[in-house]
């Protein structure tokens, strides 16, 4: 861990992480109003002392949007990674570890899903399902979840073929014990940075739903929905799009970069 | 009638002396892409829009509201109502150079009540007993019974039967391709992008100065809005935050005429008779006090539209001018939900009747900004009455679709533009309740019924204006859905435009007499192969 932080920029990208967590998890205290509170007479007022961010169409602080947007962007990345780190283990575990049909069927149906352009898929599923956060988040993590799965699988093939696990074969230890307490524990390592990179394209994702309307639906504000009511008002209200579009920015950018430093921590010469 | 259409911002050189010239294109732009453009099948704005321009219906409004002639040069009722004879106009032909006869005339009435056409607007022409065609140039209808909107209800565009005879009307390539008799013709369609439309050169009222018109499609409010200021549009519908923020500044007065008039409608809460909780009008009535109109009109239309209190707004002669917008009134509201049995029993701020808290899902459709604004300051005030409101917005055509056609929704947002005559039978009589038709909330009352098909017979004016007060004053006490507001048309146009004339009816219905002085065209002129 100690030799990840040395990487200037994965450091950066983990420091800038942690701000945000904090200010998700702060979010209550830190924000100067009620990110619901309409107030009409001000509505789009500029940037100034009493409003830092200005305020949106509807006289709403954008700050203090902004502040509980951080709350669900991150919350929304993290469950949908987790929900894709979850499906994509069992199913590429599951392809290595037993082969044969099961194994094909498996990478079939992960071809076949990785076919399909993952932002069309969402838009179907959303048409279908009700939008709302908790959706939101297991439908991005159900349509995210192939990229783990080729992983795990990958390290499992390399894993079964090893000595401690032909051991434990030989010793009469059941599948799910071997899959269990030796493959996933073994398999892991390359998911984690998988699913760094996972939670900064998620929130991307959840960016591009709600932009479209189509994502957390209001009046709770996330990144991609104040950037998608400000759209109304570009060029009168530059601070309702550029605001969030920087805040996405940095965010997708920090998970980017601690993601990159962990595949480099990963893939150094052991000693 | 007062008129009530203002134009603003126009140059003072728009409404020079110049002659008419030739030449030149209009750029209309829209957010949504046609779809069908038969006009009996077409049933959104935008195809309304292209089958306006290119078929004729048989009568037509004039400026001053007056009905006159379109493709029929003269009509008659008789036998108190129960019979109308039109006769054509000797020089209209379709764009094909065939002459519009009346057997077209009975094609289109024919299509208009087979139940194999998927029109929404048979309902008017249901009461026709007979038609005959008389000669080439005159046909007559007889009625069951008098109907008075039937003069109107022949505004709808005629087919031309030679070209449609052998088709299946849901599915035929002219839906795509359409060849009508009106002052355009249809050249092409680009799906998603752009339909192109050129001048009839044998339009039998005059050819149009305007050579083409181009109706573009621009998915994106905020992008339409910046291609009509870089030039690339002409014509457009703008937001009322577009015409009071962002149009304000002179290079916008110096290149654009804005208007602004009253549209024919309004926009409305809609509620499920299906759910019993909205079957009790005190929960209604107690909607309608606790939601304020003027509020939602100052803040999200920035004052452009009025509070309305029942469908008719206030330019219709069908208007009921003793209603009083009511005042929000927030203890009588929670007095009559207290009444239905809807009250804060825990103390948790929200209302419970049975144990059941009240919350329900209010639907509207996606694009349109105003309504997603309303949507949420209706959620904000009725949330302070104790009751949980949940947001969805949906794409249009599931939202139609799926939702409303089906029937699956709780609560919905939406607007209705209304033809001119008050007659409203499509929308509240209890038996236009099935799948696809417009009673989609399931009104039901006895008494409107009565007064709807009252209306629907009565041919004496102050007669009919009584009756459709009434039905002003019953759909205000009964609230079927809660009236929120009419909102103001906005279109703007590019300057070089001349000779476009304000009215009641809005500023397209003389768009053939629009011009462009040849020094200011903008386009080539069209070659003609």
């Amino acid at each position: 861990m100690a030799n990840l932080l040395k990487n200037h920029l994965a450091r950066a990208g983990a420091f800038i992480l942690a701000i945000l967590a904090l200010i998700a998890t702060l979010a209550p205290w830190l924000a100067p109003y009620d990110p619901l509170a309409v107030n009409l007479p001000e509505a789009l007022f500029p940037p100034s002392s009493v409003h830092w961010l200005g305020t949106d169409p509807l006289g709403r602080d954008v700050l203090s949007r902004l502040i509980y947007g951080t709350r669900i962007s991150l919350v929304i990345g993290f469950i949908a990674v987790g929900v894709a780190v979850v499906i994509g283990s069992a199913i590429g575990v599951i392809a290595g570890f037993f082969g044969g049909w099961l194994d094909s069927l498996l990478m079939r149906l992960v071809d076949t899903m990785l076919s399909f352009p993952s932002i069309f898929l969402l838009l179907a599923i959303i048409a279908i399902v009700e939008p709302s956060i908790y959706t939101i988040m297991i439908v991005i993590g159900m349509t995210s979840w192939m990229g783990v799965a080729r992983l795990v699988r990958a390290e499992v093939l390399s894993l079964k073929e090893r000595e401690f696990v032909l051991a434990a074969k030989g010793l009469g230890a059941s599948s799910s014990r071997i899959i269990l307490k030796h493959l996933l524990p073994n398999a892991i390592g390359p998911v984690w940075v998988a699913a760094t990179l996972g939670v900064g394209s998620a929130i991307l994702t959840e960016s591009i739903l709600s932009y479209l309307g189509l994502g957390v639906q209001p009046p709770t504000p996330s990144w991609g929905n104040i950037l998608n009511e400000g759209r109304i008002a570009l060029g009168l209200a530059w601070w309702l799009t550029l605001i969030p579009g920087v805040c996405i920015l940095v965010t997708v950018l920090s998970f980017n970069l601690l993601g990159e430093g962990l595949r480099e921590w990963m893939h150094r010469p052991h000693n | 009638m007062v008129s009530v259409v203002t134009r603003i911002d126009s140059p003072a050189w728009a409404e020079g002396n110049s002659q008419p010239t030739t030449g030149d294109a209009l750029v209309s732009a829209s957010i949504g892409d046609a779809s069908r453009l038969l006009p009996l099948l077409a049933s959104d704005s935008a195809s309304g829009e292209i089958a306006g321009l290119v078929f004729n219906g048989l009568l037509k409004y004039n400026e001053r509201l007056e009905i006159v002639g379109d493709l029929a040069e003269t009509w008659q009722v008789t036998d108190a109502g129960l019979s109308l004879t039109f006769i054509l106009k000797p020089n209209a032909r379709w764009h094909d150079g065939i002459p519009v006869t009346s057997a077209d005339v009975r094609f289109t009435y024919e299509k208009l009540v087979d139940p194999n056409v998927h029109t929404p607007y048979s309902s008017s022409y249901e009461l026709i007993d007979s038609v005959e065609v008389i000669d080439q140039r005159t046909i007559r209808f007889r009625y069951r019974e008098p109907f008075a909107p039937a003069l109107e209800s022949w505004m709808m565009g005629i087919l031309p039967k030679h070209l449609l005879e052998h088709e299946d009307l849901n599915t035929t390539a002219s839906l795509r391709h359409p060849i009508g008799s009106g002052p355009y013709r249809f050249v092409r369609w680009k799906t998603g992008q752009l339909i192109e439309l050129h001048a009839n050169d044998d339009y039998f009222e005059h050819r149009p100065y305007v050579d083409r018109y181009l109706f573009r499609v621009i998915p994106d409010q905020a992008t339409l809005f910046l291609e009509l200021l870089t030039g690339s549009v002409d014509l457009a519908e703008l937001s009322p935050l577009q015409y009071q923020r962002q149009t304000d500044n002179p290079y916008v007065r110096q290149h654009y005429q804005k208007f602004r008039y009253p549209s024919f409608g309004f926009t409305y809460l809609g509620y499920n008779f299906t759910d019993p909780r909205f079957m009790d009008g005190r929960v209604r009535q107690a909607f309608n006090l606790a939601i304020d109109k003027q509020a939602i009109i100052d803040g999200v239309l920035f004052g452009l539209g009025t509070v309305s209190t029942g469908p008719y707004p206030k330019e219709s002669w069908a208007y009921e001018p003793s209603i009083a917008a009511p005042a929000r009134d927030f203890e009588k509201a929670k007095a009559l939900l207290a009444e239905a049995g809807w009250q804060d029993r825990d103390k948790d701020g929200r209302l419970e009747k049975d144990g059941q808290p009240f919350a329900f899902t209010l639907i509207t459709n996606q694009g349109n900004e105003v309504r997603r604004q309303v949507a949420e300051l209706v959620q904000r005030q009725l949330r302070e009455l104790g009751i949980d409101v949940k947001i969805r917005i949906l794409e249009w055509s599931t939202f139609v679709h799926e939702f409303i056609d089906k029937r699956r929704f709780e609560v919905v947002l939406l607007g209705w533009s209304l033809s001119r005559d008050p007659d409203l039978y499509d929308l509240f009589h209890s038996s236009k309740t099935k799948e696809g038709e417009y009673n989609f909330v399931s009104y039901a009352n006895p008494e409107v019924d009565q007064l709807l098909i009252e209306g629907r017979r009565t041919f004496d004016p102050s007669r009919r204006q009584e009756i459709y007060r009434q039905i002003h004053r019953r759909l205000y006490e009964d609230q079927p859905y809660t009236f929120l507001f009419v909102p103001n048309a906005l279109p703007i146009v590019h300057a070089r435009f001349r000779n476009i004339q304000p009215t009641p009816i809005g500023i397209a219905y003389n768009l053939i007499d629009w011009y462009v002085p040849r020094e200011e065209q903008r386009y080539r002129a069209l070659m003609q192969p």
